[in-house]
């Protein structure tokens, strides 16, 4: 113990300790009021009594809090998915293919990083309601998996991330390739995605905490609670609580463990994205 | 025709490839903008209305030409930083400094005289609101960066247990915002006996009423009563503010941990021989090869916490009034509430253009630093 605490490392140890109690009370908080009773829990104690598993079961077969998690599991999913399929074929071009202004539709794309989300929100829901142009799938996509869905599915961020790792693959590979007669196409599945594992898993999970973070879409185009992701029905929640903090926390806590889970298993990679694109960028 | 083909083949499989992505984010990312300008001149409540030219926007700005001379005062603001950073080390200090000073002030002047034209007679729920948000940028950024740069540095000690504070200090960041604002609702909530204000009651303080006290902060810490900008953003938001700095501060950790250990370690080593003391080598190498990221976030910074939305909304209450009103929820108010469509879309344009103004500058301001990494 004393090699590890020293006259050198007491102040660091001490601010990371006071920034580590910050940052994990919440989740504390949350976890202990979701295992009181409504009592406890409105009384603001910091421990409970007895453990109350069973908040967990209340919430999760009432008020269709069920459904509503397997919603944002699929819609985070699919959206996921939709922003793979565009994005990496797309990165790919953009990386490794010449073609006639290439450069000015990467760069006129990425200028939609520069609009505000707010400001999207409501032409977009103009274009759902198919007053804009036909859509495909039905006349309007109001309370719809695609309307929640297809309008996140291309995301020129992504394509960015990926376009830079896709840069570093060598040349020659593709030259080797296309000798043998591997179309683009081939080459892409065969030779790019298996080596770019790392990359696309991280884009996966980061796009699938922006899809399970959506509120505000959700919010605007579903008038019934069909499609309601938790996001929502914890906002509803927050909104006519009453004295049920401790359901409340649960839900929260359910809701967020997908999250949480994800993250365990990928951090490593989350933590080396993060620095170096928070550099690079 | 096979023989085009062939020969375009490459260019053919360039442009199928990008074409979906083209395809929604041009139409959900690009699209919109121009849709909302078209929107922002006519009546629009749910179905489009008649023509109303800048009608919307004299009612948002009162005074269009005044906000003109504001934007305009914005940019003077900025091309007074680019004179003294281009023109100081190729003539006389002291005339550069004096010319960038008196541009400076004059930029100040035309956007409080103009800021003040807008208020009296445009929408003061949302000119208000901009000012709130400029509250929230300000503060949240401050603490972020300064808090982040005070973790970065212990985290660059070498201790033993670094990669468990990494993974720990990401978890605000990856909490989805809804579900850590509803957790933030009832921590920064109204009850006396909460943890809060218990702890607070530990250093002699009173309870506070957090979320739900409109008060301006100047108000409750010091008694004092100020009106307009230094008076500071009410209690409530400064509650939202800290649920802000909380998600993000072990991310600007991270980044800033990353730029210290970029800076090559034989500089340390000669300064070590040179007999500088810890401090000094601190002043003398660390912040300053550390600035261009410090500045690089902090202007991201503003941009990313103008669009703050979901945490702010979810933790609004009726008690705090319109003081926790940002830009975004205001706007969202407009159309998702009162179904003010037209209104809203010019509200939205309005932010655009500020929005780009903050870009203008983060480039002049990167311009040459940018080159350094």
């Amino acid at each position: 113990m004393s090699k590890i605490i020293n006259s050198e490392t007491r102040i660091p140890y001490f601010i990371l300790l006071i920034i580590f109690i910050v940052s994990i009370y919440p989740f504390f908080y949350m976890i202990s009021t979701s295992l009181m009773t409504a009592g406890e829990a409105s009384n603001q104690y910091i421990f409970p009594k007895k453990l109350r598993f069973e908040n967990y079961l209340e919430v999760w077969t009432s008020n269709r809090f069920q459904r509503y998690t397997f919603n944002s599991i699929i819609i985070s999913s699919i959206t996921v998915l939709g922003v793979l399929t565009t994005s990496i074929p797309a990165a790919y071009s953009f990386a490794k293919i010449n073609f006639p202004f290439k450069n000015f539709i990467f760069y006129s794309l990425l200028l939609s990083l520069m609009i505000p989300e707010i400001i999207t929100l409501l032409p977009h829901l103009l274009i759902i309601r198919g007053e804009i142009i036909p859509l495909p799938f039905g006349p309007s996509w109001m309370n719809s998996l695609q309307g929640l869905t297809v309008p996140f599915m291309g995301n020129i961020f992504v394509i960015f991330l990926l376009r830079q790792y896709f840069k570093k693959i060598p040349n020659e590979l593709w030259d080797a390739a296309r000798i043998d007669g591997s179309s683009h196409f081939n080459f892409l599945i065969k030779v790019v995605i298996p080596m770019s594992k790392p990359i696309i898993v991280t884009v996966a999970l980061f796009t699938f905490i922006i899809a399970w973070n959506s509120f505000a879409w959700p919010l605007l185009i579903l008038t019934r609670d069909d499609w309601y992701p938790v996001t929502v029905s914890i906002y509803s929640f927050v909104r006519e609580v009453g004295p049920n903090f401790n359901l409340l926390m649960a839900a929260c806590l359910i809701a967020i463990s997908p999250i949480l889970v994800l993250y365990f298993f990928t951090q490593k990679l989350f933590i080396e994205s993060i620095s170096n694109f928070g550099l690079k960028q | 025709m096979k023989k085009i083909f062939i020969k375009y083949s490459n260019q053919i499989n360039g442009y199928i490839f990008i074409l979906p992505a083209f395809l929604i984010i041009g139409l959900f990312g690009i699209f919109p903008v121009f849709f909302g300008m078209y929107m922002s001149f006519h009546k629009w409540k749910v179905f489009k209305g008649r023509f109303l030219g800048f009608e919307n926007y004299k009612r948002i700005l009162g005074d269009i030409p005044a906000f003109w001379f504001f934007v305009f005062g914005l940019l003077l603001l900025i091309l007074s930083y680019w004179i003294w950073s281009e023109f100081r080390d190729r003539f006389k200090k002291i005339y550069v400094f004096l010319i960038s000073l008196i541009i400076f002030l004059f930029a100040i002047y035309l956007i409080n005289l103009n800021w003040e034209k807008m208020v009296l007679t445009g929408d003061e729920d949302y000119l208000y609101s901009l000012i709130y948000t400029l509250y929230y940028s300000f503060f949240t950024i401050i603490f972020e960066v300064g808090l982040g740069l005070v973790i970065a540095f212990a985290l660059y000690q070498k201790l033993a247990g670094k990669q468990f504070f990494q993974m720990m200090l990401l978890f605000p960041y990856i909490t989805p915002a809804v579900m850590g604002a509803a957790v933030f609702f009832l921590i920064f909530g109204k009850a006396e006996n909460s943890f809060l204000n218990e702890l607070i009651g530990l250093f002699g303080f009173e309870p506070q009423l957090w979320l739900f006290d409109k008060r301006p902060i100047s108000e409750v810490v010091f008694g004092v009563k100020i009106d307009g900008l230094f008076a500071g953003p009410s209690l409530a938001l400064m509650s939202s503010i800290i649920y802000g700095i909380w998600s993000y501060t072990g991310y600007y950790a991270i980044i800033l941990l990353a730029g210290l250990s970029i800076i090559p370690s034989d500089l340390y080593e000669a300064a070590k021989v040179e007999g500088a003391s810890r401090w000094q080598t601190f002043i003398k190498i660390t912040i300053p090869l550390l600035m261009p990221i410090i500045f690089f976030l902090m202007l991201t910074g503003f941009i990313n916490t103008f669009q703050a939305f979901n945490s702010i909304f979810v933790m609004q209450t009726s008690s705090a009034g319109d003081t926790m009103d940002v830009v975004t929820v205001e706007i969202f108010d407009h159309f998702w509430g009162r179904v003010k469509y037209g209104y809203a879309a010019a509200e939205g344009v309005i932010l655009f253009i500020l929005l780009n103004v903050l870009a203008i500058s983060q480039y002049v301001i990167f311009r040459k630093r940018l080159n350094y990494e």
